[in-house]
């Protein structure tokens, strides 16, 4: 009952923040409920036992991609955004025509299906599962994990983020003065 | 294994009564519990929080050879309710411009950036929320919470001040987030978890068995942690973006009555929760000296010895920001990044080849062991 309780309510405040991601015109909401669609997710790993990977998400998203996120939209003036008459292909108004809409009701249809079809194959061939309260720990896993099999993704990784680092720090650094 | 209050409870004979009582459902049991257990712990934080404000006052009065307050209850002690009341009866102004959800928002979001961090906090071996293997890496992803609620704070109000105050406390936080954090990896790697249980069950009651004794590198790592956690709860000599001399009050100029109280609140517990932090992971957190057996009397001496040390270092925290004057931000930035960064770095780097050099002995058990 607990784990139900968890899951539905991370699951509609998933949901739920995502459609207002959407329906929202003002660009700072916008970041804002996409947060909380993104604790919403954390919330969905947690209940299937991936404590790692919940709090990953968290850190990574809420500590460091949306504060970014928000920095940006402040830096670069987000009132602008909420009264623009046309967007970048020059069509009236940013929420689209009647050409976009249809188109991507009909994107939208196919990827759903196709989807549906997908996972209607996996979760039919899933053994069923019992929820319990019993959590066992995925660090210890991901540690080796990441330490023996996966060693090379690992470091290959680390060295692109180290490039970035670099990279920033070369834009940012003050210029010669002549 | 992940531990929770709920299973530490299920050990006794009384949980078995209380099954009963409910019609054998666990999670109708579990969540009463937690949810009991919760309300519990964040009055009690709120209470410490506010009496945060009433021992900032007396100290700073006597550090200042003033008296401080004294009008309300014996010793001024009930100040914090008089405040309480004059906060909630005070008028909620919003500025005409502010954007009005994000303006309502910002202070729940600080407010329950620190109340999430309570759930780990380990207030005795059995009294603690949930004790997650993952727990530090849990407190230091949740507290960011309270970085976006500065920063929404100081851009909602639409002020020139507020915004200042909210952007340099957004890049103060994201900024000492990284040496705090490679602190506390340092200290992992000698327990060989992340749990707070088996961090502070690797430790003992006595001095000489505290991560902050076990190697010069973690001893080092003490500081670094407890100088970028005085930076990101925004204290002084770190508290740039409520600096009044230039920003008014920073992110929360705009905001009167409670929401004002929310911000305030906020800070205190989350200094409370920070030095917490520090007792469990440098001090040893609950142990008892000598004992070792767990029975549950003994988990309220886990308790004051835990609550103890955490306020002993709540009291160095108001005598710092009462002694030393505010920084400048380019020596705030250049602090974080070219010495405490650095610094947090050699620290892990010497954590780990103590480790391997030494077979994770701590000093004193090499000078004791060398006795025998």
């Amino acid at each position: 009952m607990f784990l139900q309780f968890l899951f539905i309510s991370s699951a509609f405040l998933t949901i739920a923040s995502a459609v207002a991601v959407l329906l929202t015109k003002n660009i700072m909401h916008s970041c804002v409920f996409l947060l909380a669609s993104l604790i919403g997710v954390a919330g969905l790993y947690a209940t299937l036992g991936a404590d790692f990977v919940a709090v990953t998400q968290i850190m990574v998203y809420m500590g460091g991609v949306v504060i970014l996120m928000l920095f940006a939209v402040m830096l670069t003036g987000g009132k602008d955004f909420i009264s623009r008459a046309q967007n970048l292909l020059g069509l009236p108004a940013s929420m689209g025509n009647r050409w976009t809409y249809g188109i991507g009701l009909i994107v939208g249809l196919v990827f759903l299906l196709t989807n549906i079809k997908l996972l209607m194959g996996i979760t039919k061939s899933l053994p069923v599962k019992t929820i319990t309260n019993e959590f066992p720990s995925t660090v210890n896993e991901i540690g080796h994990l990441l330490i023996k099999e996966h060693v090379l993704a690992f470091e290959i990784s680390s060295v692109l983020l180290l490039g970035a680092l670099v990279g920033a720090a070369i834009i940012a650094r003050p210029r010669k003065q002549n | 294994m992940n531990q929770t209050v709920v299973s530490y409870l299920s050990q006794y004979e009384f949980y078995d009564v209380l099954l009963k009582l409910f019609g054998g459902n666990q999670g109708l049991l579990a969540l009463t519990i937690y949810l009991l257990l919760g309300v519990a712990i964040i009055g009690m934080c709120a209470t410490i929080g506010g009496l945060g404000t009433y021992a900032e006052r007396k100290i700073s009065a006597d550090l200042q050879a003033r008296i401080g307050p004294n009008r309300v209850g014996p010793y001024g002690l009930l100040q914090m309710l008089a405040d309480g009341v004059k906060m909630m009866t005070k008028e909620d102004i919003m500025p005409f411009t502010a954007d009005k959800m994000l303006f309502y928002l910002a202070p729940l979001l600080c407010l329950t950036g620190v109340f999430a961090t309570l759930a780990v906090v380990p207030f005795s071996s059995g009294f603690i929320m949930a004790d997650m293997n993952v727990g530090i890496f849990y407190l230091v992803a949740i507290s960011s919470l309270v970085g976006v609620g500065v920063f929404l704070g100081g851009y909602a109000s639409n002020s020139k001040w507020s915004m200042l105050g909210g952007m340099r406390g957004a890049s103060q936080i994201i900024s000492y987030e990284i040496p705090v954090t490679i602190s506390l990896l340092a200290i992992t790697l000698l327990a060989g978890g992340m749990g707070f249980g088996t961090i502070i069950g690797r430790q003992g009651g006595l001095p000489h068995q505290w991560f902050m004794f076990h190697n010069p590198f973690a001893f080092l790592a003490t500081f670094v942690y407890f100088i970028g956690a005085l930076a990101e709860t925004n204290r002084a000599p770190f508290d740039l973006p409520e600096a009044e001399s230039e920003l008014v009050s920073g992110y929360h100029t705009e905001y009167t009555g409670m929401r004002f109280g929310f911000f305030a609140l906020a800070e205190y517990i989350e200094v409370f929760v920070v030095c917490g932090v520090a007792a469990a992971l440098f001090l040893g957190g609950y142990q008892i000296p000598g004992i070792s057996i767990d029975i549950l009397p003994l988990q309220a001496v886990q308790f004051v010895i835990f609550m103890t040390k955490t306020l002993m270092l709540y009291y160095v925290v108001i005598w710092i920001r009462w002694t030393l004057p505010r920084l400048r931000v380019d020596q705030l930035m250049s602090v974080c990044w070219k010495y405490l960064t650095p610094m947090a770095i050699l620290n892990l780097v010497g954590c780990a080849i103590w480790m391997v050099a030494f077979d994770g002995q701590s000093i004193a058990e090499m000078i004791l062991g060398g006795q025998h």
